[in-house]
Formats: structure tokens, sequence, C-alpha cells
């Protein structure tokens, strides 16, 4: 097994006129918790379509669980697991039948004590013979992971998985998510548009856009590439700042109307180094400001994630002009 | 094999569906309830003897058994393309194409499905019928015979519909064919009237049919003048071409949306 678990290289996707992807390429580990962060419309879903090999590429190619997706798309559907952004159960059968269908089309024959050992992790063994229909948001979307790694597959592909749920829920499948991905020493590749959820969860992230990739990395190294934290003073009269360029951990200072800027490389280090060199009488107030990924995709794109959502009703308006 | 059990997968999830969903479950048994009741007493004011004459029996509900049932069949395959038209919009088919089982299992699992779904009528419309005067003869080898082609009409009506939405998401088209589709069939064998009251050119059309031969089967058993096998040949060659043409096709374009 290489030390990748998914390849992308180049991938392209149109449709008719329209570019969901304009190229993009990235490689996820093995063990890895790896997200791609974007905005609605960015070309989220339709990379998770094509690495599962739901969907072809226009061009480019994909290694998935060391199978090309294009060539050989059973080996790959068969190391890979699935859990669309909307819930997608059958609501007329129990969990218990929703898990034995899926044991059936992936072919697995000890299904059984599989998912036992699946409902029991998941808390879903006494509902295992309730109608999935009559079950909670949460419980679901537990059965949908549990249905998932049924086959245990060597990837899990998780498209926007806690969109629109409550926080506690979100709170429970993030934890969920880390203990699968470490318990069942699963690759696991998520999309978002939550900053804070690919802050949490992945080891490294892509941010995403538009159909390109902006950047990858892990979401600290992200941060610190748009320049630091930022210790910002607001101070009663003008002070002595002079010693404060001399501090290790300063990258710049500016002041202006009262208030002084301060950006650090670390705050948590940089504030006790900066009282002492400070006359703290003077300062009124401290605040902190650190990097989100949100900053980091303001710096990339211009934009905040939440103005970036493409406008749905026109993007299916034009795939629909664009298939005629 | 896994191709064999992703099939049995999927039918045993259309099974279940069958009989957890109620009101279509209903409306499976009360249509053709109420076809007996109401369209097969609808002639019992005749004088014997022109229903004798007419028909070949006194009693017109066991002329019209097996058209109804053969109708059936025709109608319950239109839930095949509803069935599969639901999986598109709701996404369960892309979560059953993300995995290795083959697209003609699907197909086939939609088509057993419905052809299940028509067969549970078989026994229930039988016992309506018999409460209606109707006398069964005893003859296993005609029974077996009827129902096979009852089956064999089935899986060529569910795979010809299912065929018709086999890439739409549209759930108004299934209920669109069906329309164009079933009367007219239903019309022009025959069902529910014998093929010398029509005019020459309806009797061209009902002498091929599918529906006409299923009927026939049935009413050969039931009114004592058995058809030739050949009628089962007939349907057996229908239901395979159709069948035949579904997995083709839907192993090239069966698409998750």
């Amino acid at each position: 097994m290489s030390s990748e678990a998914v390849v992308a290289e180049n991938l392209v996707k149109r449709y008719g006129d329209v570019t969901a992807l304009a190229g993009i390429s990235f490689s996820v580990h093995n063990g890895e918790i790896f997200g791609l962060l974007g905005p609605n419309g960015a070309g989220k879903t339709t990379t998770i379509k094509i690495l599962t090999g739901l969907t072809p590429p226009t061009s480019g190619r994909a290694i998935v669980a060391g199978f090309d997706v294009v060539k050989n798309p059973n080996e790959v559907k068969r190391r890979v697991g699935w859990v669309s952004s909307e819930v997608i159960l059958d609501d007329d059968l129990n969990a218990w039948e929703n898990l034995e269908l899926q044991a059936k089309l992936q072919g697995v024959s000890n299904w059984r004590e599989r998912a036992t050992e699946l409902l029991k992790y998941f808390d879903l063994l006494p509902h295992a013979k309730r109608p999935v229909g009559n079950y909670s948001t949460g419980m679901r979307k537990k059965l949908e992971i549990a249905t998932a790694l049924l086959h245990s597959p060597e990837v899990l592909f998780l498209d926007e998985p806690t969109i629109g749920l409550d926080v506690n829920t979100r709170a429970m499948l993030w934890d969920l998510i880390r203990t699968v991905n470490r318990e069942f020493g699963v690759t696991i590749l998520l999309t978002t548009h939550y900053m804070e959820e690919a802050d949490a969860l992945c080891n490294r992230v892509a941010i995403i856009n538009l159909g390109r990739i902006m950047a990858i990395g892990a979401p600290a190294e992200l941060k610190s590439s748009v320049g630091g934290e930022v210790v910002e003073l607001e101070v009663e009269r003008p002070i002595d700042l002079s010693r404060l360029r001399e501090l290790p951990d300063v990258v710049d200072v500016a002041a202006a109307d009262g208030r002084i800027r301060i950006t650090v490389r670390r705050a948590e280090e940089a504030i006790p180094q900066i009282v002492r060199v400070l006359d703290f009488a003077a300062v009124k107030s401290l605040r902190v400001e650190k990097p989100t990924l949100d900053t980091v995709f303001m710096k990339l794109t211009g934009k905040r994630i939440e103005e970036s959502h493409m406008d749905y009703r026109k993007f299916y308006a034009m795939i629909r002009r664009a298939r005629q | 094999m896994s191709a064999l059990d992703a099939l049995w997968g999927l039918y045993k999830r259309e099974v279940i569906k069958i009989y957890r969903r109620i009101p279509p479950l209903v409306m499976t048994f009360i249509q053709p309830i109420l076809w007996i009741v109401f369209f097969g007493s609808s002639l019992n004011g005749l004088p014997k003897e022109a229903l004798l004459q007419m028909f070949g029996t006194t009693n017109y509900v066991a002329f019209i058994l097996p058209g109804q049932l053969a109708t059936s069949m025709m109608f319950t395959g239109t839930f095949s393309s509803m069935s599969i038209v639901w999986d598109r919009r709701f996404g369960f088919l892309k979560k059953i194409l993300v995995t290795p089982a083959p697209k003609e299992a699907v197909f086939f699992s939609k088509v057993l499905g419905a052809a299940t779904r028509g067969l549970i009528q078989v026994p229930v419309m039988i016992a309506a019928a018999v409460a209606f005067g109707v006398v069964l003869p005893a003859d296993a080898l005609g029974y077996v015979e009827w129902i096979v082609g009852l089956m064999l009409l089935a899986i060529g009506f569910s795979s010809i519909y299912l065929l018709v939405a086999i890439r739409s998401s549209d759930w108004q088209l299934p209920q669109l064919v069906a329309n164009i589709l079933n009367l007219p069939l239903m019309f022009t064998s025959t069902a529910l009237f014998p093929k010398n009251f029509f005019p020459w050119w309806m009797r061209d059309i009902a002498s091929v049919n599918p529906l006409t031969f299923a009927v026939e089967i049935g009413r050969g058993l039931l009114l004592g003048d058995p058809v030739d096998v050949i009628s089962l040949g007939y349907l057996a060659a229908f239901a395979s071409i159709a069948l035949a043409m579904g997995l083709l096709i839907s192993r090239k374009y069966l698409t998750a949306e």
C-alpha cells in the first residue's frame, strides 16, 4: 500500500460550458483527516463524486486506495465509503435492513457481526429494529456513517458531514469522526464550508474556490501564512514603544488613534514579553486577534466564505442550459 | 456471487417496501376487487343465454377475471418506473452506484419488485372471484401456466416502463406514459370483451398484444377451453426481449442523477 490514500492530478470537470473543476491536484496521506474547505459551488461535491467513481472527470487522473477511478472504478468502490451531505437511508427499512442492503451491495459476507459491532459502537443497537424514518437527525447521520464503514473501507468520504445540524449534534459528530479515524484506522476526506470545522477536525486542509485549490496545508500553517496573530492595546496616553521591536516574537508594530497593533508570532508567548517592556499603567484594554481559516480564505480570494456561496438557482439554470 | 448478492439485497428491499407501505398495498388489492365487484356485475342483468353466447360462460366474472389480472400486471408495471424515479430524487441511486453492485442488478430488482407486486394480487383476486360464484376447475398444470404467463407479462411490462424512466427524475413521467400506454393496450386486448366484438383493425392489434395471450391462457383454463402452449412461448419471448433490452441499456445509461 502506498503512503497516499488519494492522489488527484489536475482533475477537470466540465458540464457543458460550466467548469466545475478547473484542474485540481492534491493528495491525502494514509490515516489523516483531510478537508476540502470552500463555499457552496466551489467544486467540493464534484471532487468527491469523481473520487468515489460516481462520475468520470473530463480530464485528469485520480488514484484512490491504490486504484485509478476511471480504469478500475469497482476496485475503488470496494475500498471507499461515502456519506452524502443529505442523509440517504431508506426510511421504510429499519437500521438492520439498511445495513443488510449495504452488505449485499458491497458483497460483505460476515456482515452480521460487523453490523452488530458498528450498531453497538454508534449506540444504535437498541434502535436497530425501528424504521429509520423515526430516527432523529443525529441518529440518521450515525447510521449513515455506520453503513459507510460496513465493508471496512480504506478511505471514507464525508460530504458536508454537519450541514444543517444543531450545535450539540455537530459536536457529537466531530468526536465521532475523530474516533472513527483513530480507532477504525480509516483515512477521511471531508468537505465543509465551516471554517471552524476544518480547523477543529482536519490534519490538513485544501482551500478550494471556483473549482481551483488556493492553498493546502495544516490549519496552523495556513493561518500563520497570513501574518500571524495581533495583540491590540488601547492606551490612554502615548507610551514608549521603542523596546517592543526588540522582542523576538514581535513581527510588526503599528500605532494610531490610541491603538497599538502588535503583530506577533504567537500571542500566548508574546504577551508576557510585552507586559515586561511596556508601561501597562497607561493600557486601558488588551485584545488578541487570531487569524482563522476565514482570514486565510479572505486573503486568498478577497472575500469571506459566506459571501462566496454560489447562487444555486443560477448555477443549476446554467447547467441545464449547458446540457441542452 | 456478488452480483446475485446485490440483486437479492435490492429485491428484498423492494419486497419490504411492498408490505411496509400500506396505502399502495391497499390500492393494489382494492382496485382489482372493485373491478370484479362493479365491472364484473355490470352485465349480470343480461339473459343467461346471451351471456353464454357472447362470453362462453353464464358468469361474466369468470370471463373478466383473467382479463383483469393480466391488465393488473401491466398497471403494476408502472411501479417499477415510479420507484426508480423516487430513488433518483432521494439520492438512493447514488448510494447504490457508489458500491460495486452492477447497474443491471438495480434494473432487474425493480422489474422483479413490480412483478411481485402484481403477482400477490393473483390469490386474492381468485378468492374474490370464487366469492362471486366462479367455479374453479381442477387443473394444476393449467394454473401453473396461467401464473407463469402473468409473471412473464409483468416482467415484460415492468421492463418497458422502467426503460422509459431510466434517466428521468420527473415523477410525472411514469404516470404520463402509463396513461398513454395502459388504456389503449387494455382496450385492444381481449381483457374485457372477446375478439369477435372488435372491428377488423382492432382484432389485428389484439392478436399481437401480449395482454391477449396472458388473458387467453387464464380464460382457457377457467372456461374449459385450454389454449395452445405456444401462447406461453409468445409471452416468454416478449418478457425476454424487454428484459434483455432493459439490462443492456441500464448497464450503459442508468445514472444516479
